[in-house]
């Protein structure tokens, strides 16, 4: 045996790494089984419109998602949306987040209600109140619509929410970074000013701080104002303060 | 897409051979996960017939360096900080094998892969050349380059 091949015969994988592997793979399975469902709802979906057409009712496309609200402030939800409008699923991506939907129902109503009731609530008023920066990022075909619908609710006009739109890509991204794709465009946004900015240092951050930074490195970088966005991570619509 | 007993078998085959790759390209075992997690999901999905398990074999060869150079470019791009791989790994390594591998860790890219791939999985210049994509002279070149490196570093005595 040569020294080459002693030396490296004691480089194994452990045990650990094969079994989170193999866990990885049995989740991304699931996960395409469960798109290749979504794929059989989309179908059963049109054969039931047809249906509805003729009179008969039905419900399947409740569930299916058509458009994805991140709301930031610190704590990071994101609410999943189906065709008619209606919130089908919410998640927190922090653990401010977490609190939030433990104490706030947001499922089952309009994302407009939703939204509302999020911004009423006491204990997220609270981060709000503290200097909060609200933003709404959107995915959805009617994207400029529901931002319009948002920016000219009289709460998040108190709250001068901030907002932009965004890509299914930098959502499946976000989420592997373990981060609302809201929160996830504002890193991408800071990192074309900031190269040392890490998504670990953006974990920690709120959103009014990484707002701050954004702010303090491009009038430091330009006289202008604020670098609009645009391409495949998103771009801003909404008021800046 | 593959079964679960073609995954588990894949798995106890070439996870240690995956495992060297990366020991071999990655700077640190950060990103070693990743490239398994990325190596045996193209795998899970490859709807191809491999013709042998040597076929197959190489081809987990192949796809494991590719990911590295992917999992590499992202490294650099987020100045990512590198760690001292032998270090991390000196538990399982004794003085000579710790001296030999910064030895072949500190050659460039394409001489530790086709070092690794000649001395340790025993593949031909013309396997190798199959594997990297890359011409069977052009690796006998590379191979006579690193040996050289290699005895300038540690002698006579390493292969």
């Amino acid at each position: 045996m040569n020294l080459i091949r002693e030396s490296l015969e004691n480089i194994k994988a452990t045990e650990e790494l094969k079994q989170n592997t193999l866990q990885y793979l049995r989740e991304q399975q699931q996960g395409k089984h469960r798109v290749r469902a979504h794929f059989a709802h989309a179908y059963a979906m049109a054969v039931i419109g047809l249906l509805c057409l003729a009179g008969i009712g039905g419900g399947f496309a409740y569930s299916l998602p058509v458009t994805y609200i991140s709301i930031d402030v610190n704590p990071s939800i994101e609410l999943s949306v189906n065709r008619f409008g209606r919130v089908v699923s919410a998640e927190a991506y922090n653990d401010d987040g977490d609190g939030v939907i433990e104490q706030v129902p947001l499922r089952n109503i309009s994302y407009m209600q939703a939204v509302n009731r999020l911004i009423n609530d006491d204990k997220y008023n609270r981060y709000l109140e503290q200097d909060g920066v609200l933003v709404f990022t959107v995915i959805s075909d009617r994207a400029e619509e529901i931002l319009e619908e948002i920016t000219s609710d009289e709460l998040s006009e108190k709250y001068e929410a901030l907002t932009y739109t965004s890509d299914l890509s930098c959502r499946e991204e976000a989420h592997r970074h373990e981060m609302s794709f809201g929160k996830y465009r504002t890193y991408l946004e800071l990192l074309e000013y900031d190269e040392g900015v890490t998504i670990e240092d953006c974990h920690g951050m709120t959103m009014g701080e990484l707002r701050s930074r954004i702010d303090a490195c491009s009038h430091a970088g330009q006289t202008g104002g604020k670098k609009q966005h645009g391409g495949g991570h998103g771009s801003h619509h909404g008021h800046d303060n | 897409m593959k079964s679960a007993e073609e995954i588990q078998y894949a798995m106890e085959t070439y996870a240690d051979m995956v495992r060297r790759i990366c020991f071999v390209h990655l700077k640190n075992r950060d990103g070693t996960e990743d490239v398994f997690q990325n190596v045996y999901m193209k795998y899970m999905l490859y709807e191809g017939m491999f013709e042998s398990r040597e076929h197959e074999k190489a081809w987990f060869a192949r796809v494991t360096i590719n990911a590295c150079k992917d999992m590499l470019r992202y490294f650099s791009r987020r100045k990512w900080v590198s760690l001292d791989v032998i270090a991390e790994e000196k538990e399982a390594l004794d003085d000579t094998s710790a001296e030999v591998l910064d030895v072949v860790l500190k050659l460039p890219e394409k001489y530790r892969n086709v070092i690794y791939l000649y001395y340790y999985e025993g593949y031909s210049a013309a396997e190798i050349a199959g594997i990297l994509g890359r011409k069977e002279n052009t690796v006998y070149t590379w191979l006579a380059r690193a040996k050289v490196l290699l005895r300038e570093k540690l002698g006579g005595e390493w292969a």
